[in-house]
């Protein structure tokens, strides 16, 4: 395939972070290429791809429905309808907590240590809204309305090289717009469902000269008067970025595709979901080894406020897809599982007592798992305070024990090799999860 | 130098004033000229164009346009009238149009497969005409600032088919009571109306919201219970399941955070539960027997004067909803509502980051008109920032409008199984299916992420060359050119067409490019038919049709 006009990301962030209409201005990751210096670039330290695969449950997934914590005396009071224990199915963690029974994908993952819960994680700010709620965690920046680039693509900004090309593909969504912790000045791609079509790459070579640096008639790379750039300027960053991206992720997943054929890993079969089937094709991105470290996946729908279920039930059958897709996905990893990080997280948790429809209201504190190599699995994470009522949030959720920012930093460092810089998130003082990895 | 008396007239007569765009000499502060602002006038307040509608515009200007859009008779295209008068369900209530799409079934016998679909798919019916006639009116319809407005609507009130079966045969009531009844009334009215509405009650769960019950209702339970099944424990149970029921604060909050004040504007969690209890018992009387409409459940109502936003709220003496008629009269004068309206009508019509200072002056209509939607439209359209050079073309198409505009410039024959849905579906915005209660956005930093232009482009050529099912671009819109002209000039005419407002220097020069492969790859004649289709799929898919 041909790249008629190579251009370098940092032609491209220079150009995006002038738009900030089709990429929003990150302030943070902005003041690092005004001062034409980079920070500290990160370099894998063994030589090997370190990558980190994001899933966010959109609606506020139930803690004590994913995480159940069967053991705490006061948890079936609060849970008339609701509430499971061992004989319902859970899967033992410890003494405490089980995971639902719709999880039992996920058993063996626990039993080698590679499946970390994390219970009571959330932020400190008190919003019980979903979308400030998910726009402030995929920011990283609590209460911040400043912030409007995602912590991830604050992390490719901040660890781009120079001379870096943007068809070096290092980070993808895996649907059709991307999730908010993946917008930002860095041009990060938002795979459409149609890229396997052969139209859809005569299309990109149809509309490059739209799109591309400048028209045919264009000497020196120079605007033509009379172009109007504030007209669509963010649209031809946009398109350009897509023509580019594109092309490289079909060959990757082409090439990744011939090499896996005869070796397609036994036993690893994802659900026909939309989510096991997106999740197949970030195993194929990552099976090339091309240097992909940031892949990003949305599952929506978690926001039970009736009608939730226990054991079975609206709720069940969604983690029973999300379990079975992530374990399917870590099997057909194989050995890049050792290198590859799952953090599965939510908005906010619900509230302790189920409501009067067999469903919960929105809470505070949420679970969050983080999954792969290196991970300390096999015990439960994180500090959890009871159910008696002097302990929950205002009297009703869970509190937060675990500021999500501290697993962000801890996954940053740990799986991507890269210590966030003061500032990176704001107004965060790094707390280090020690045992976490 | 010697100056030709004909200068000017030659000059005038080079292929780019056919596109109609402005002198390159104009400064970026430049008023829009006459043909910019009829261009500009119809890309915010219709889905574009159809053709000779941008002269028309001109010669009547934008003031006598914008008042033909809000009278109530819509002369619409006869097309359209026909398609609507098939549609079943459009004009019924949600009991009509419950009882429409039951199913009987026959007691203690099993539905075969077949039967099981036909039920499905009879269940489906409101939906599908819903959702297909939005799309036909929004191409169709001459009413284009209504089917624009109600767009906004409709995502300011998100309710959402996604919500599961209970929802179906509410939301054409939805749509026609609640959305297009009031997109030129009053803010407070429509509020109101999709307060009451069973679309609304059971999208967002306050039908199932109520009183825990008492004491004496929970010994009641226990007592019962006993009765019938002999045992302690399952009475025990019961009680303990009776005892959870209570409040669904789901809608308290969004009608607090994104029907009215705008979030944590001016309310704390203790309002969201207060105005939670203030709406208990506003449920939808459901049940075969039920009237499937609104109705105040005393039964279920926190009893009580209830204190929200630092007001006292006293109980309705009548039994009724008086209470919560009164929280939402409040809110509907409440200054947080302006605010948010006057902003988000702003945000819709005009620019991504609205001005403060028309925000505030719409705001201020709204405050003196109690939420007039034609005065606060108005507002707008009158306002200096409404047509500045800065706001021309500026704003991301959503797909939405994307593919409706596609669809009416080319004045594209759309038959009633044309598959539109599965773009707009890939492009993550099918219509009244938003999960979120937020409705779907309108700026494009919830749109515009690289990767979606290669759909665009798709749906762009596939519709210029007749791929999408039921869909085709009618040779009469090719017939509005000359095609005896020069074929150079085709693009030309093309670009007038389906970019009034013309196009920039690197897509006339693409297009130029791609007109020279063709006549110089020709033997033949060349020939419109053919190379049309290929130039219109390029100007569907080039960065200035995705603007508005």
């Amino acid at each position: 395939m041909s790249h008629k006009n190579p251009t370098s990301r940092r032609d491209f962030l220079k150009l995006a972070a002038a738009s900030g209409v089709a990429l929003h201005s990150g302030a943070f990751a902005n003041q690092l290429l005004a001062s034409e210096t980079l920070a500290p670039g990160y370099v894998p330290q063994d030589g090997s791809n370190k990558s980190l695969v994001v899933i966010f449950l959109r609606g506020g997934a139930d803690h004590m429905n994913v995480i159940v914590p069967y053991g705490d005396p006061d948890y079936a009071a609060h849970r008339p309808t609701l509430a499971m224990n061992l004989e319902s199915g859970l899967i033992k963690l410890d003494k405490t907590f089980g995971l639902h029974p719709a999880m039992t994908s996920l058993q063996s993952l626990w039993a080698s240590g590679k499946l970390a819960p994390i219970v009571c994680a959330g932020s400190p700010h008190t919003t019980r809204s979903h979308f400030d709620a998910q726009d402030w965690m995929e920011f990283g920046a609590p209460g911040n309305r400043g912030v409007r680039d995602g912590w991830l693509n604050r992390y490719l900004a901040t660890t781009q090289k120079k001379g870096d090309s943007a068809s070096e593909f290092r980070a993808l969504g895996m649907q059709e717009l991307l999730p908010r912790s993946l917008r930002g000045t860095y041009p990060v791609l938002a795979v459409p469902s149609s890229l396997t079509k052969k139209k859809s790459s005569r299309n990109l070579d149809a509309f490059e000269r739209f799109y591309g640096e400048g028209g045919d008639m264009l000497e020196g790379g120079e605007m033509m008067s009379g172009e109007r750039e504030d007209d669509a300027a963010g649209v031809v960053k946009s398109g350009r970025i897509t023509i580019e991206t594109l092309r490289r992720l079909q060959a990757i997943i082409a090439a990744s595709e011939k090499k896996n054929k005869n070796a397609t890993v036994s036993g690893s079969s994802y659900p026909d979901s939309r989510f096991g089937q997106r999740l197949k094709k970030i195993a194929l991105v990552l099976k090339a080894n091309e240097g992909l470290e940031v892949a990003g996946i949305d599952y929506n729908g978690w926001d039970d406020h009736a009608q939730e279920g226990g054991a079975e039930g609206n709720m069940a059958d969604r983690l029973r897809d999300l379990s079975t897709g992530i374990s399917a996905f870590c099997q057909d990893l194989g050995p890049t599982l050792d290198t590859t990080t799952i953090l599965v997280m939510t908005e906010f948790g619900r509230t302790v007592k189920e409501n009067g429809n067999s469903g919960t209201d929105h809470g505070h504190g949420g679970a969050m798992f983080v999954i792969g190599g290196g991970v300390k699995g096999g015990e439960v994470h994180g500090d959890w305070r009871g159910l008696k009522p002097e302990n929950l949030y205002q009297g009703r959720d869970l509190a937060v024990s675990t500021d999500f920012r501290d697993v962000f930093n801890a996954v940053l460092e740990n799986s991507l090799g890269f210590e966030p810089p003061s500032g990176f998130f704001p107004d965060y003082k790094p707390n280090r999860l020690k045992k976490l990895f | 130098m010697r100056i030709s008396p004909n200068s000017h007239r030659m000059e005038s007569m080079e292929p780019r004033t056919h596109d109609g765009f402005p002198s390159q000499d104009d400064p970026a502060a430049a008023p829009l000229n006459d043909r910019e602002r009829a261009a500009h006038l119809l890309s915010r307040l219709s889905y574009g164009p159809r053709p000779g509608e941008t002269d028309k515009v001109i010669e009547i200007g934008a003031e006598a346009w914008l008042k033909e859009q809000l009278q109530d008779k819509d002369p619409s295209d006869p097309r359209l009238a026909s398609w609507l008068s098939e549609y079943q369900t459009l004009a019924l209530t949600v009991k009509d149009c419950a009882a429409f799409t039951y199913t009987e079934r026959e007691r203690g016998k099993t539905q075969t497969r077949e039967e099981q679909r036909a039920e499905r798919k009879k269940r489906r019916i409101p939906l599908d005409e819903v959702v297909w006639s939005t799309a036909l009116r929004a191409v169709y319809s001459d009413r284009q600032a209504t089917e624009v407005m109600g767009e906004f609507w409709r995502n300011h009130l998100n309710v959402s088919f996604t919500k599961g079966q209970n929802i179906y045969a509410a939301v054409p009531h939805y749509e026609a009571a609640v959305l297009r009844n009031n997109i030129w009334g009053k803010f407070p009215d429509m509020l109101k109306a999709s307060a009451m509405h069973p679309a609304m009650l059971y999208y967002l769960d306050n039908h199932l919201s109520r009183r825990p019950p008492s004491k004496q209702e929970l010994a009641e339970i226990e007592r019962k219970t006993k009765r019938k099944t002999g045992s302690e424990e399952r009475a025990v149970e019961a009680v303990q399941i009776a005892s959870q029921r209570g409040l669904n604060e789901n809608y308290a909050r969004e009608l607090l955070e994104l029907h009215t004040l705008g979030v944590d504007n001016y309310y704390k969690q203790k309002d969201v539960i207060a105005l939670a209890e203030i709406l208990t018992g506003w449920t939808v009387d459901g049940g075969r027997k039920g009237s499937q409409d609104f109705v105040f459940k005393a039964s279920m109502h926190v009893r009580g004067d209830i204190k929200l936003l630092g007001k006292k709220f006293p109980e309705d003496q009548e039994k009724g909803p008086g209470q919560g008629l009164s929280v939402l009269k409040m809110l509907g004068e409440h200054k947080g509502t302006a605010d948010f309206i006057a902003m988000k009508m702003v945000r819709f019509l005009v620019a991504d980051k609205p001005s403060e200072k028309l925000v505030a002056k719409v705001a201020k209509t709204y405050r003196k008109t109690k939420g007039d939607l034609v005065a606060m439209t108005q507002t707008i359209v009158e306002s200096e920032d409404f047509w500045s050079r800065s706001n021309y073309r500026t704003k991301f198409k959503t797909p939405y409008e994307f593919i409706l505009s596609a669809l009416r410039v080319t004045g594209a024959d759309i038959d009633r199984q044309a598959s539109i849905g599965r773009y707009l579906q890939e492009m993550g915005q099918p219509i009244y299916h938003c999960d979120d209660p937020t409705g779907y956005y309108d700026t494009a930093d919830a749109w515009l992420d690289p990767g979606v232009m290669a759909l665009r482009w798709e749906f762009a050529t596939d519709l210029a060359n007749s791929k999408i099912r039921g869909v085709k671009i009618p040779d009469t819109f090719y017939d509005q050119i000359p095609h005896d002209g020069p074929p150079r000039l085709w693009q030309h005419h093309l670009t007038k067409l389906i970019l009034p407002g013309g196009a920039g220097d690197r897509t006339r020069a693409a297009l130029a490019t791609v007109t020279s492969e063709y006549l110089d790859k020709k033997k033949r004649v060349p020939d419109l038919y053919e190379i049309g289709p290929t130039l219109v799929g390029l100007l569907l898919g080039s960065p200035e049709f995705q603007q508005q």
